[in-house]
């Protein structure tokens, strides 16, 4: 019986696994068990997925940017060789254009992503049913708000778009053609409204949005569609509630780029906010590198990449008295110890460029310690709107309407401001600005020169915050920008690069094309004109 | 003669062993060959009973025997002997050659086989073979051995680098081509030391490899261990040194000529005051060293081997080295007439210290910590330090480390602790009935520390810490039933297998520390704010059936059968299962009366075979929906969610369907052996992780596994052994093995996939192409024809925006568009090699023996971006520049010195073909007189040579390229990135002493 000892044996060894092959993912948030024990707090981490998405580097830091800076008239190149930068500056951009789709460094997907988790957080939220409807609708509201936000960048640059929401069958929209853009704004314009409707006046944070930032944005959506009532209600309504919104022009222009003073500001209105922490390109701040001066030394933090310069041009036909022109350029770098004019940035490093650099996202991301990496961990705020442009909205729309009263004071808020002078720097130290005549009051212009010169004041206010593509195509202005006469119409020769000859064509550049990736997919999306 | 195939014999006969000898004695003596060297593992049996014995390395036997037995001598290769046992006590047998026996036997999937009987395609590979000179891994010793695999260093000559094996061409584009590894049964095993080996076989065809069912279709390698032999024990000791260099260097410019360079591009540029040989800086003298020691023996009924392996390499670019300690045994244990138990112990630490290369450049600003690539693009008019102490920038281009900083004072060290165990118990039910059952056990616990100071310019410094640990359990059971039939000969194997694995990772990462002195020892120490940790765990299940039928029929044909039936938790809810089934004949043409008693022909087989094998190497949970987390860096601190990817309820295997036709021919007494196969594999529902989705759909991993199309390898593959000169003083064999393999994708559903291989801040320019119809992997960009020499753009040419001079380059206008944009971007090369080949020879006189090794590839073309990058301008550059297109020399194919947009074009494809002499060593084994008054057994010393001759066209570094970009080698990409060559580590030089000491 000596056999069945080792039979025994024998069975011991043979385990005999049987399995139904079924997977549980313990790691993977899988959404039935995401979904499975439903509360706010479960809405809230989507919110806070479409709010993380707007501090990678796909969008307002890195490559969204680059196109809106590169195709404006403010913005030209510095010393890059990248294609795909080149051709949004000389309006050569094709359908496979590498800063909008197609690759990893590329903003399209990342501002559907923004949408995407906004509208989870919709869908989830509005199947809640046993919470408080107020509390509910807050957080749902701040995901409208990102899915309006998002969506009111792509139809400005793109048109009509795919357009998703919470209602939205993936299947269906994978082969769905373009939703016309009018009918994009109706969705921008419900979802701002939704927001305003349900968001408290005032936030913990201006990176979250208030009432005010809805608000703020239903009059650029009217301004946009040249709804100059609407716009002009809109603004009225949060200069009227400034105290309530808590709202204020911020004193000294400079502070409106001091990482620490602006976190205290009452004119931001919705930001931002990088914390200095950062995942790889998730939380990283690029703009500092990419509009930073090679070698220098003024902030230490390794200096910049000198990509993002602007044309010599913007920076020559600057008032000197303007206190904002102080604010907005390193017209000097400090390059070993030594203080250099903009005229020898490249006398240090041949990779700088010989003109005036940005100098808004340096100044600002130098107010914190540890900036080191070009200043990629700052702890800087990207302004994507603050009271004074609430002021020139509500001015330019009641110019167009007439109320040149209230247009007038409006403005004119903004520009005394700038008069008033303040700190800001040069020469690698602070300096103070004195007060000074320019820029002048708006006063007793007619209709199309007060229209004129309050699109040009927007250009210098708000100069390298991403806003001035977007005024010349909501106001046509390419033929004359980037004319003859133009801000980059002469070909820099300082250090060998800057603006090419550009070959803007109204009928096809106040469009960027449809990525050629996305029609691949779905042959249903129709392509821009022209591309 | 194969050492294994005497060990199975041995085995076999051990089964039968009457445990108790009668009135007899013991009779010891020696078995040789014609040329007095000992055949070990000879068969010594007594004729007509099933009581023997074999014999040990020395060819010593010991056994007991009666008056009157007839001693039968017997071993693979030797035509057999009987002796007559009339009282001698001593008693030394020579056994002569036989070349027309061809009795080896060989290693299949749950079993083993005559050699003669084999209906599929399998190379065996001996062990001699692997060792003929000494190497870090197995893996690398399979180079060139094998007609049809191929092997090939993720990254060059890198201390510890991953060795990708391929046979018969990439089967798959997106999951791992890769074989399934199986050592002495454990599937899916670790590689042992190439010292520790009995023998390999690399299982080709399907009929060989259905059996492995859905782990198949990259092909199976099989190893066998070395096991304890009945007789002395014998102790054995190899220690082996070598030197290693850099096979090759790069012209680069020196201080003078880079700045008369950089003034060609901007005259201001001003020369710094170095000049610094960037390689110099980052290159060495390596060096290996390598000792095993083992002791192996056995009785009657217990056989043991255990082996201790130590090797360390000290790598050829500066701090970079290797270190790796292994542990074997075997132990097989015959308990009963019937019952066999046995254990396989393995347990290994290997300690990598890596240097960076083949970065992609994605993490870092504008160049990433490629050391190699950093020290070729690094202004040599730069010093390591400026004058306050700070490591120098670079002087053009974008903002790259210094290769120095990178090269010293990162460290990414990996520790990797293996330890694998197999329990097995053979039980014969019945005479020709046995069941088998193992059970194995294996872990994984890998670290890797990273750690960068935050003494760097460009970026910040941070330390982090992580662990993976696999677990792997294993079992498998299967009956084996023998049965004759007339003259048929019938095997019948059916079985159930059950694979579990799981992986636990954990990882911790800080940054701005309080001292850089902590390297990633307290990561406590660094901000709050910088922390991050991840941790994950995943699992997967295999659970198999499968079954073989062998027949023979009167020793002429042959009929192989089999089928596996395999379900695997990877995949989705509808596919979980498949089947896999083979089929294969056989016909020994030689055994027919009109050819058994040709002079000429001594052996001749046909072989077809035709099965189905699949693919199931991707990760858990890729067929279900799933959430991202993404770390809380706004405002916000809650961890945010959103969309990762969607659901695929139908992600399935990749099937590969294998034809399979060869020809044994032995020729004037096996003098001459030759074997043809000529195969065809259709692999269809390629998995592939692509975007099939718009990006608008939101998801954050737009890039999922998908069932994608179908390709086709199809290829030749040709094995000579001649046995030239057999005489007692001199001997000379050669071996000779080619193989072509052409691909071509069959469908793609959703049409061409174009992508990109080149490092990062390349800007993700496309470089390779998949289209139907094409080979896989093709070059894919602009179309370079020359020169622009000003004037009149030539017919169908155009020049790329924003360059418009004379020596500006031109590219064909593929679009006709008049414009230079991704409209003209065409196929430009072919990475796929028409063939690739292995050509041994060895040569004996007397106690001499030389062996010479060519191994090569011919017509696969490199797309070289190593000199898309230093001709772009805004980098160190190699002499050649000096030969570009200037007013002064317009009869130029290079455009003008310029700072260029890092253009993916023609221009920079090159013949990647290249003969290499691979190895040459020349070994003594010294007199057995002279050893035996020492002591010792056996004594013999070796020098060797390796890469020291390499004879191609191709003007980079080395034409075995193995750049992959972002994906790594070791994953999919490694199939569909072929030829890229940019940043690995440098092809080693070395020159080795070995010595082999047996008691």
């Amino acid at each position: 019986m000596k056999t069945y000892k080792y039979l025994f044996l024998l069975i011991g060894l043979t385990i005999v696994g049987c399995s139904d092959l079924e997977e549980d993912p313990i790691t993977e948030l899988s959404p039935d068990s995401y979904f499975s024990a439903l509360s706010l707090t479960e809405v809230e981490g989507f919110v806070a997925g479409s709010y993380a998405h707007m501090v990678h580097r796909n969008f307002m830091s890195r490559e969204m940017t680059q196109a809106l800076m590169f195709r404006s008239d403010m913005m030209a190149i510095g010393r890059t060789g990248a294609q795909e930068r080149i051709d949004h500056d000389n309006f050569t951009v094709q359908a496979d254009n590498g800063l909008i789709a197609g690759g990893s460094n590329v903003y399209w997907p990342k501002v559907y992503q923004i949408i995407g988790a906004a509208n989870e957080a919709i869908k989830s939220g509005l199947s809640l049913t046993d919470v408080d409807e107020a509390e509910r609708n807050e957080v749902i509201a701040r995901a409208r708000f990102a899915r309006a936000f998002a969506y009111f960048h792509l139809v400005r640059q793109f048109g009509d778009i795919p357009y998703l929401d919470d209602t939205t069958i993936l299947s269906e929209a994978a082969v769905a053609e373009r939703t016309p853009a009018a009918t994009v704004y109706e969705n921008i314009i419900a979802d701002f409204e939704f927001a305003k409707a349900n968001l408290p006046n005032t936030q913990s944070s201006r990176a979250i949005p208030a009432k005010s930032a809805a608000s703020a944005y239903l009059a650029l959506v009217y301004l946009t569609l040249e709804e100059w009532q609407n716009s002009y209600d809109e603004a009225k309504e949060i200069i009227n509630n400034e105290g309530t919104y808590n709202l204020g022009l911020e004193p000294n222009f400079q502070d409106l780029y001091d990482a620490i003073k602006i976190d205290q500001s009452l004119e931001p209105i919705f930001v931002l906010d990088f914390t200095g922490v950062s995942d790889g390109d998730q939380g990283r701040d690029y703009q500092v590198a990419f509009t930073g001066i090679r070698s220098d030394d003024q902030y230490d933090m390794g200096g910049g990449w000198s990509v993002e310069v602007p044309a010599l041009k913007v920076f020559t036909s600057w008032d000197d008295l303007d206190y904002r022109k102080a604010v907005t350029f390193d017209a000097t770098a400090v390059q070993g110890d030594a203080v250099v004019p903009y005229t020898n940035f490249t006398d240090a490093d041949g990779r700088a460029v010989n003109r005036p650099h940005v100098g808004k996202y340096t100044r600002m991301a130098s107010k914190l310690p540890q900036q080191d990496g070009n200043g990629r961990s700052s702890h800087s705020n990207y302004m994507m709107m603050r009271y004074a442009e609430v002021l020139m909205i509500g001015a330019e729309a009641a110019n167009e309407l007439g109320q040149s009263s209230d247009a007038e004071m409006w403005v004119n808020r903004v520009m005394e401001r700038s008069r008033a002078g303040g700190v800001s720097w040069a020469n690698g130290a602070e300096v103070t600005i004195a007060p000074s005549a320019v820029p002048a009051d708006f006063s007793g212009l007619s209709q199309d020169d007060f229209r004129t010169r309050i699109l040009d004041e927007r250009r210098l206010e708000f100069a390298y915050e991403m806003k001035r593509w977007y005024d010349i195509a909501r106001r046509k202005l390419g033929n004359d920008v980037f004319g003859a006469d133009g801000l980059e119409s002469e070909v820099s020769t300082e250090s060998g690069v800057g603006p090419g000859p550009k070959s803007f064509d109204p009928a096809k550049d106040y469009l960027f094309p449809i990525p050629q990736s996305e029609i691949i997919i779905n042959p249903n999306l129709t392509q821009n004109p022209g591309y | 003669m194969n050492l294994q195939t005497k060990l199975v014999l041995m085995m076999v006969l051990l089964l039968n062993i009457s445990l108790f000898a009668q009135d007899g004695y013991t009779l010891t003596g020696t078995v040789t060959d014609e040329t007095s060297m000992p055949v070990p593992g000879a068969n010594v049996v007594i004729q007509n009973t099933t009581t023997g014995t074999s014999t040990d390395f020395d060819g010593n036997f010991s056994i007991t025997v009666s008056n009157g037995d007839v001693l039968e001598f017997s071993s693979i290769g030797y035509a057999s002997k009987a002796v007559n046992i009339t009282g001698q006590q001593t008693l030394n047998v020579v056994l002569a050659e036989d070349a027309s026996q061809l009795e080896e036997v060989v290693v299949v999937g749950y079993g083993s086989q005559k050699k003669s009987d084999i209906t599929g395609a399998v190379s065996s590979v001996k062990s001699e073979e692997l060792n003929a000179f000494p190497l870090a891994s197995a893996e690398q010793a399979l180079q060139g051995r094998a007609a049809g695999v191929v092997v090939q260093s993720n990254n060059g000559g890198e201390p510890g680098a991953p060795i990708a094996i391929r046979v018969r061409g990439n089967t798959s584009i997106g999951a791992s081509s890769g074989p399934l590894v199986v050592v002495d049964g454990f599937v899916g095993a670790t590689m042992p030391q190439p010292n520790d080996i009995e023998s390999i076989e690399v299982l080709k065809d399907a009929s060989a490899t259905a059996i492995y069912g859905s782990r198949g279709s990259g092909g199976v390698v099989l190893v066998t261990t070395k096991k304890g032999r009945t007789g002395k024990i014998s102790v054995e000791v190899n220690t082996a040194y070598s030197v290693q260099s850099t096979a090759n260097r790069l012209d680069l410019l020196n201080a003078d000529e880079f700045a008369r360079y950089q003034q060609i591009i901007n005259p201001a540029y001003e020369q710094g005051t170095a000049n610094t040989d960037w390689q110099d800086v980052i290159y060495k003298t390596g060096s290996t060293a390598n000792h095993q020691f083992s002791f192996s023996g056995g009785s009657e009924n217990i056989n043991f081997y255990a082996s201790a392996n130590y090797f360390k390499q000290e790598g050829i670019v500066t701090n970079s080295d290797f270190e790796k300690t292994t542990f074997l045994s075997n132990i097989d244990a015959q308990v009963t007439d019937k019952l066999k138990l046995g254990m396989n112990l393995f347990g290994s630490r290997d300690t990598k210290n890596g240097v960076l290369t083949q970065s992609t450049g994605e993490t870092a600003n504008g160049g990433g910590d490629d050391v190699i690539s950093l020290a070729f693009r690094f202004a040599p008019d730069r010093g390591i330090y400026d004058e306050d102490g700070n490591f120098t920038q670079n002087s053009v281009g974008d903002g790259v480390e210094n290769p120095w900083a990178v090269a010293n004072e990162l460290v990414n060290e990996t520790k990797v602790d293996r330890y694998r165990t197999n329990l097995y118990a053979n039980y014969d039910i019945l005479d020709n009935l046995a069941f088998k059952t193992t059970f194995g056990y294996s872990t994984l616990n890998e670290t890797v520390g990273s750690f960068k100071p935050q003494t760097f310019e460009l970026s910040t410094g941070f330390a982090s810490l992580a662990n993976r640990r696999t677990t792997n359990l294993l079992s498998e059971n299967y009956l084996t039933y023998n049965a004759e039939i007339g003259k048929g000969n019938l095997t019948l194997l059916g079985g159930y297998s059950y694979q579990k694995t799981n992986t636990i990772r954990f990882s911790a990462l800080t940054q701005e520390l309080l001292s850089d002195d902590f390297l990633f020892y307290n990561l406590a120490a660094g901000e709050v704010q910088t922390r991050r940790v991840t941790s994950s765990f995943s699992e997967s299940e295999i659970q198999s059936q499968f079954g073989r039928l062998n027949y023979e029929y009167d020793d002429k044909y042959l009929l192989t059968a089999t089928v596996r039936r395999d379900g695997a938790s990877n995949f989705a809810e509808n596919e979980k299962y498949a089947i896999f089934p083979s089929g294969a004949i056989g016909w020994k043409v030689s055994n027919e009366d009109f050819l058994k008693n040709s002079e000429t022909i001594s052996n001749l087989k046909l072989r077809a075979s035709y099965g189905v094998t699949g693919n199931q190497a991707i990760s858990p949970y890729q067929s279900l929906a799933e959430l991202a987390v993404t770390p809380a860096t706004a405002i916000e601190t809650a961890p945010s969610v959103s969309v990762a990817q969607e659901a695929n309820p139908d992600l399935k295997w990749e099937s590969s369907y294998q034809t399979n036709i060869g020809v044994d021919l032995g020729l004037l007494s096996n003098k001459i052996s030759l074997s043809l196969d000529y195969y065809n594999i259709d692999t269809k529902d390629l998995l592939l992780e692509t975007a099939t989705s718009p990006a608008y759909s939101g998801a954050v991993d737009l890039e999922v596994f998908s069932n994608v199309g179908e390709i086709n390898n199809k290829g030749f593959e040709v094995t000579l052994s001649t046995r030239n000169i057999s005489k007692e003083n001199f001997s000379w064999t050669t071996d000779f093995n080619i193989a072509t393999n052409k691909n071509e994708v069959i469908a793609l559903n959703n049409g061409d996939i174009i992508d990109s291989a080149a490092p990062g801040y390349f800007s993700g320019k496309d470089t390779y192409i998949l289209r139907e119809g094409e080979a896989i992997g093709l070059f894919w960009g602009l179309d370079y024809q020359g020169v622009y020499q000003g004037g009149d753009l030539p017919a169908g040419t155009a020049l790329k925006g924003g360059f418009s001079e004379a020596g500006d380059p031109l590219f064909r206008d593929v679009d006709d568009s008049g414009e230079i944009d991704t409209g003209d971007q065409t196929i430009m090369g072919d990475p796929n090699p028409d063939f690739t080949f292995g050509f041994t020879n060895n040569f004996r006189y007397k106690n001499l023996d030389l062996n010479i090794f060519f191994q090569g590839s011919q017509g696969g073309e490199i797309l070289n971006l190593t000199n898309v990058q230093l001709f772009n301008g805004d980098s160190n550059t190699i002499s050649e520049a000096f030969n570009a297109w200037s007013p002064t020399n317009t009869n130029s194919n290079i455009p003008s010195n310029k700072i260029r947009d890092r253009e993916i074009s023609s221009r920079f494809v090159e013949d990647g073909s290249y003969i290499r002499l691979k190895n040459i060593a020349l070994g003594y084994t010294f007199p057995i007189d002279i050893v035996e008054k020492l002591g010792m057994d056996n004594l013999r010393i070796s020098v060797s040579a390796q890469n020291l001759l390499t004879f191609t066209n191709y003007s980079g570094l080395d034409p075995e390229v193995s750049y992959f970009g972002s994906g790594g080698g070791s994953t999919g990409s490694g199939n569909v990135v072929q030829g890229h060559d940019f940043g690995n580590y440098p092809t080693v030089r070395s020159v080795n002493f070995a010595l082999n000491l047996k008691f």
